[in-house]
Parts: C-alpha cells; sequence; structure tokens
C-alpha cells in the first residue's frame, strides 16, 4: 500500500516537473512578444481557439493566451468582478455581456475605446450593437457577435393543416393550435423561458415590444405599468397554463426547448443559435421539421422586436499602457469584417457586421440568415444602465410573481414601477 | 452495573474523569520537560495558526469593515466614506431581508426536524446487527457525499412538469391526476426544496447520532431489561441520555448550515416564489447588485444570527462540555 502511494506520488512529481517546465518553455517562446490575455467563455470555446491561432499566426509582436470560463453569463459577470475590484491585470481583454457594458464602464473597470474606430468604421456594424456598447455617449466595448431570439415553428404541422402563410400574430398562432386534431402528439402552442432569470427578462421585454409597449419611455423614465405592458403582461400570464406548459414559469432555455424537441410544442421562443440543436437528429425528435421566423406580434401590422444579446470585447483598464495597445490591436483584427465572417461559419453565431449577413458564403452554410437579418436589424437591447443588474432583478421578481399568479399583474407592475424609479 | 467493564465500551464521562485525576497530579508537578513540550507544540502549531488566523481572519474583519463603509463598486467617485451603522439600519427597514430571513428559518426548523427525526431512525436501524450492514451504512452517505449543486440539479429535473419521475410515480400511485409544475408555487417549491435538503442532509444526521449510540453498552439494555424496563423506557433512560451529546452536536452543525443554505436554493428555484434565503440576498447585493457595504452587512447579520443559534446550542450543551 505504502509503496502505491509513493509510486503515485513520484509520478505526481514528474508529472509536476513536466508540466512546470511546458511552462517555462512557452513562456520562454512567447518572450519577444507581447502576451496578452483573452478570457471568455466555454460556450464559443473551440470556434475562439481557432480564430486566436489565427491571429496568432498573423502576428510577430503579440501573443494571445486564452483563458476560457464557464458558460453562464453570471458566473461570467462575477469572476470579471472579482478581477478587477482587486484591480488584477491577469486578464487583457474580456468577452463581456452587453448588458454589463455601462456597469463596467461606470465602475472604471474598462478601458474607453473612442478613437479605435472611425465614424465610417463603425457604420459597418449594426446600430443596435454599436449603441450597446455605448456608455454616456463613449464606446467602451468593441461588437464582438450578437445574439437575437426567434420564433421556432414545426414546418410538417403547417404542411398537413394545408397552411401556406406562416402567421405573425399570436391569435393566429393559437387559431392553427385549435384547428390541430385531437391525436397530433402537440400538447402546446407556444413554449417560451418564464423561470425567475434573465431568460424571462428577455421575453417579458418582447411581450412588451409586441403591444408597443417598452421598459423605459422615450424620455428614459421607467414605464412598466402602462397600460399596454399590463395587457402585455396579462396575455403572458394567460398563456401559461393554457397554450403553454404550466411549467413555463420554470422554464430557462434548456426546459422549454427540451418539450420543443420532443415534439409537444408547435413553436419554441428561443435564440437564433438553438437552430443548430433543434436541427441535429441526435438530441432534437424534430430535426428537419423547423422552420424559424418573427416573433409574434398582437395585432397584424405591427412590428416584433427581437431581445438582442450576445458579446462585446472589452479591455482591462488596469493593464499597463503597452498591454492596451496590443489588446487594442487584437480586438480591432478579432471585429473586422473578414474575422466576423470566418467566426461566423465556425461558431454559427450571428456576426454584429452587416456585411456578413449578405455574404456568399455565409449565406450557402446559414441560409435562414436571408430572414433573420431584418429580425436582428429591428432588435432591441435591453435598457442600458449602470443599474441594470437591479433593475432585472425587479422585473425578474415583480413579473415572475404575475406569471404565477402570485399576484395580480396589475399590483405586480405596480410594484415594480415603484422599485424602478428609486433607481432613478 | 457489572463489576468489571470493558474499557472501550464504557460511558465516555467516566473516562475523562480517569484522565482528569491523572492529569491533576502532573500538574502539581510541572515538570521542566513538560514545560518544554509545551513550548515546542506552540512553536509547532505556529504555521498552521498563522495561516488560519490570515484565511479567516482577514475575511472577518474585512467584512466588519466594509459594513461601516458605502461601498457600492459602481459608483467608485463616492469614495466610499464611512457612514457607520447606516448600512446595519438599512437591514431593518428592508422588507426584503425580513422576508428573507423569515423564509431562512421556516426552511432550518422544518428541514432541521425532520432529518433529526429520520437521521434518528435511520441511525437505530444502522446500529442493529444485520447482514449487509456495512454496505447499508456507506450506501446511506451516498446522497450526502454528492455536491449539493449537482443533486439540486438533478432534483430540479425530477420535478420537472413535462418528464419529472415525481411526477411519475405519484400518476402511477393515483395520487395526482395530472403532472403538475411542482415549482410553480410557493407551496411546491418549499416541499421540493425541504425534501431535497432532507434527502442530502439526513443522512449525515444519521451518522453522527449513529457514533452516540455506538457508545451504549449492551449490556445496559440487557440489565435494563432483567429489571424490566420496557422499549420505552429503555429509549428514554438509556438511548436518549448517552446519545444526547452527538444528537446536540449533530443538530448544531445541521442548524448552522441550514440557515446559511445558498446553493441548493439557488440551482433549484433561483429565489423564485418567496424561496429566497437571506445568504442569497447578502450574495446578490454583494455580487450581483455590487453593494458591499450592504452586501457586508447582511453577510455579519447573518454571521451574528448564526453565532445566536450556536450559543443557544452551547447553553445546552455546557453540562456535557464541563464534564469533559
Amino acid at each position: 500500500m505504502t509503496k502505491q502511494v509513493k509510486r503515485a506520488a513520484a509520478v505526481a512529481l514528474a508529472a509536476a516537473m513536466a508540466l512546470s517546465q511546458n511552462v517555462i518553455t512557452f513562456a520562454e517562446e512567447a518572450a519577444d512578444k507581447i502576451t496578452i490575455t483573452f478570457a471568455f467563455d466555454e460556450g464559443v470555446g473551440t470556434p475562439t481557439e481557432e480564430a486566436i491561432e489565427a491571429f496568432n499566426a498573423s502576428q510577430d509582436e503579440i501573443f494571445v493566451q486564452s483563458y476560457h470560463l464557464p458558460q453562464d453569463a453570471n458566473n461570467l459577470h462575477d469572476d470579471f468582478v472579482n478581477k478587477l475590484i482587486s484591480e488584477d491585470t491577469s486578464i487583457d481583454v474580456m468577452a463581456l455581456d452587453v448588458v454589463y457594458i455601462a456597469e463596467f464602464a461606470s465602475a472604471g473597470w474598462i478601458e474607453a475605446l473612442d478613437g479605435l474606430y472611425t465614424e465610417e468604421e463603425l457604420g459597418a456594424y449594426l446600430d443596435g450593437t454599436v449603441e450597446g456598447a455605448k456608455f454616456d455617449g463613449t464606446l467602451y466595448a468593441a461588437p464582438w457577435f450578437t445574439n437575437a431570439s426567434a420564433l421556432f415553428y414545426r414546418t410538417d404541422v403547417l404542411e398537413e393543416l394545408g397552411v401556406t402563410e406562416v402567421p405573425t400574430t399570436f391569435q393566429g398562432w393559437k387559431d392553427l393550435y385549435d384547428q390541430l386534431p385531437e391525436d397530433s402528439g402537440i400538447d402546446y402552442a407556444f413554449c417560451f423561458q418564464g423561470s425567475q432569470s434573465e431568460a424571462m427578462v428577455c421575453n417579458w421585454v418582447e411581450f412588451l415590444a409586441s403591444f408597443g409597449a417598452s421598459v423605459l419611455n422615450e424620455e428614459g423614465a421607467p414605464a412598466c405599468n402602462s397600460e399596454e405592458a399590463i395587457a402585455a403582461t396579462q396575455m403572458m400570464a394567460d398563456l401559461i397554463g393554457t397554450y403553454a406548459p404550466e411549467g413555463t414559469t420554470t422554464y430557462a432555455e434548456t426546459e422549454a426547448q427540451q418539450v420543443f424537441q420532443e415534439g409537444k410544442a408547435l413553436t419554441c421562443r428561443t435564440w437564433s443559435g438553438t437552430w443548430n440543436t433543434f436541427n441535429n437528429p441526435e438530441e432534437s425528435d424534430v430535426s428537419g421539421k423547423v422552420g424559424m421566423t418573427v416573433l409574434p406580434v398582437n395585432a397584424e401590422g405591427d412590428t416584433a422586436h427581437s431581445c438582442l444579446g450576445g458579446l462585446d470585447l472589452a479591455i482591462n483598464t488596469y493593464i499597463s499602457d503597452e498591454q492596451k495597445e496590443a489588446a487594442k490591436t487584437f480586438v480591432k483584427w478579432l471585429s473586422s469584417e473578414e474575422e466576423e465572417k470566418a467566426f461566423c461559419l465556425s461558431s454559427s453565431q450571428p456576426p454584429t457586421v452587416k456585411a456578413v449577413y449578405s455574404d456568399a458564403d455565409v449565406l450557402e452554410a446559414i441560409p435562414f440568415y436571408t430572414d433573420f437579418y431584418s429580425i436582428i436589424e429591428s432588435g432591441k437591447g435591453r435598457p442600458a444602465s449602470p443599474d441594470y443588474s437591479i433593475l432585472s432583478d425587479a422585473i425578474q421578481r415583480n413579473v415572475h410573481a404575475a406569471l404565477t399568479g402570485e399576484s395580480s399583474v396589475e399590483d405586480a407592475l405596480n410594484a415594480l414601477q415603484e422599485e424602478a424609479e428609486a433607481l432613478q | 452495573m457489572p463489576k468489571e467493564v470493558p474499557r472501550q465500551v464504557y460511558l465516555p464521562r467516566y473516562f475523562y474523569k480517569d484522565d482528569r485525576i491523572r492529569c491533576g497530579a502532573m500538574k502539581k508537578k510541572k515538570l521542566q520537560s513538560q514545560k518544554k513540550e509545551v513550548r515546542t507544540a506552540w512553536i509547532m502549531m505556529a504555521p498552521a495558526l498563522i495561516v488560519l488566523g490570515l484565511m479567516q481572519g482577514y475575511p472577518i474583519v474585512r467584512t466588519f469593515w466594509l459594513s461601516f463603509h458605502e461601498m457600492n463598486l459602481k459608483r467608485p467617485q463616492s469614495g466610499f466614506p464611512l457612514v457607520g451603522l447606516a448600512n446595519y439600519a438599512k437591514v431593518f427597514t428592508d422588507s426584503r431581508a425580513g422576508v428573507n430571513i423569515l423564509f431562512t428559518l421556516k426552511f432550518t426548523v422544518v428541514t432541521v426536524l425532520l432529518e433529526l427525526l429520520i437521521g434518528f431512525i435511520a441511525a437505530l436501524i444502522m446500529n442493529r446487527a444485520f447482514k449487509g450492514r456495512g454496505i447499508v451504512r456507506a450506501a446511506i452517505l451516498v446522497p450526502w457525499a454528492i455536491p449539493t449543486s449537482v443533486s439540486a440539479m438533478m432534483w430540479k429535473f425530477i420535478y420537472n412538469d413535462q418528464y419529472g419521475m415525481f411526477n411519475d410515480i405519484l400518476y402511477r400511485l393515483g395520487i395526482i391526476k395530472e403532472y403538475k409544475a411542482w415549482l410553480s408555487t410557493s407551496s411546491g417549491s418549499f416541499m421540493a426544496l425541504v425534501i431535497t435538503d432532507v434527502w442530502k442532509t439526513a443522512p449525515y444526521m444519521a451518522l453522527l447520532i449513529l457514533a452516540g449510540l455506538q457508545m451504549i453498552d449492551d449490556g445496559l439494555y440487557e440489565s435494563a431489561k432483567l429489571d424490566g424496563a420496557n422499549v420505552i423506557q429503555r429509549f428514554t433512560k438509556i438511548t436518549l441520555p448517552v446519545a444526547r451529546q452527538s444528537l446536540l452536536v449533530a443538530l448544531l452543525f445541521r442548524t448552522m448550515d441550514a440557515f446559511r443554505v445558498f446553493d441548493l436554493i439557488n440551482v433549484m428555484t433561483g429565489g423564485a416564489n418567496g424561496t429566497e434565503s437571506i445568504a442569497m440576498y447578502s450574495y446578490k447585493q454583494l455580487m450581483t447588485f455590487l453593494d458591499f457595504g450592504y452586501g457586508s452587512a447582511l453577510a455579519i447579520m447573518i454571521f451574528l444570527l448564526v453565532f445566536i443559534i450556536g450559543l443557544i446550542y452551547m447553553f445546552f450543551l455546557r453540562n456535557d462540555l464541563a464534564a469533559d
């Protein structure tokens, strides 16, 4: 027994020594270059590694190393916060969720990027993504890729019913669902995300938009309990348990997608990137029978607004000027049109450069981008504010209470309005 | 009482008395070599004590310090001034903190009582000699050995309204007519959380109580039986008094743990349906809202409440401790 332990210890020691040697040679190789560290989440791990490799191959002054984090926006946020509070310089470039730009900028943790792009260069990006990367009118991050929600639906069901025109309103989808025969196997018309989470906030913002309401009015003041907002929230709550699963108030993306993948729902509202999952026969029972369209609206003729997500590239403000210059070079390279195209092809994440959507290679690989461009163009960001996390928490608690019926929609939204006003 | 009892199965109290007498005699002598030994012991313990002091002392002191400051990281321009007890005053006017503390207390009382009951029964069963006892003892610990967030994920799946096992079992037994979304209501969420927590930590309770039960000599039961004591008398006069100490220690650990509950609820409901614990709220203020002043004050409040719980138990344990 002790012999074995000793042997194991010896092996471990040898491994540790080999590892440290590797680190040393690795450091020597990069010694004559400026090394910068890029932190991103595992969700885009492989395509990002490929991009970094391509950058390193093209460079003889800068060397980029990667720092992987788990795929969870909250987790990422907390990790970055921990580092930046202590003015840590171990990471130089961060892939930061768009909703946190204002918070990090107001805390003085990320470098302003004014001057990195000319006005003309910025014009090549989707307007919504550039707006989202600004705080107080100054650009603090580079839009890397975006994300918008869409409505996935069962093309085979529409065909069977002989429907050629895809419905655009909630009522239209409900009518289709009502026409389905008893044994269709489809239990629900809609599935979306209603658990107390950021996912629900996105869903709610979209319901508001389809009724012409929004969280903040044009003057930037909260308008959470407007008549339209109450109507929208009421409909969202009414759908749950009738046209959508009763468990919707416990669903985040995975759970809602599961219902659709099992063929139990006519439509599913989720992020566009799920296209690949839905059409993968190994994971989904409905592969090959999935279509994608704009989110439904309340009244015919209204425009649907998807909630925009995605990641921006931000630079740590505590690193040296030399590091900052190198980081800027890398950020600009990664957000260039060519790289956006390459990244889009390898990750199927929607790019932020407009031209990529009409690129022939991209359209061949991802045909739905033809329709998707209009979705993303009319997409809306969530309210940009350094206090976004507090507002989001208030929305999550109050709207969730309305959805579960714990409180009436009107009471919940009045409470939310009060909390939102207190933030002003 | 039997004349000569083997030491290893005798009651611990007498054990210690023996030792005390011996120690007392030695104290009087105060041997030079012993003094030296004490010094060496301190020197050898010093590195560990210093590390502990830094690792545990610093964060506690720092949290105290932060709790007296206004420190919202999103507003560095405030200069993070000293605000005295303002953060603590806010705890008492913040209704969300109050609701969370009440929920946490309710959760603690219900789970700890159920764990005590189930743990005690499990310990009594495991204490009996039967075939495969070793395997049962090991198997019962499995839930406790799984990381909390992993078992929380697992249970969240079990309560799912579409394909959850919980629904399936109840449906087959004819208890429910259709699948329910257990985590979508207040009562359902509370029940689900309690079941999960009890499933996870009752084995821990059982193990600690079992250790206490094993100190009881079978001879005691036999002689009690001969004297005509019935099952209940044997339980209340022998089992309970002897197992009391380990029971209280188990309760103390579990109560303090249950009051700080975080990961289980965070994964299963995210604090929805009125299931936000005070530890979750403190974390939210700190890491999500970046309000380190108020978040630290909440953390200190948790510390004080847990400390009070500890003191209450210590009060009940004091006689047992004094005997040592």
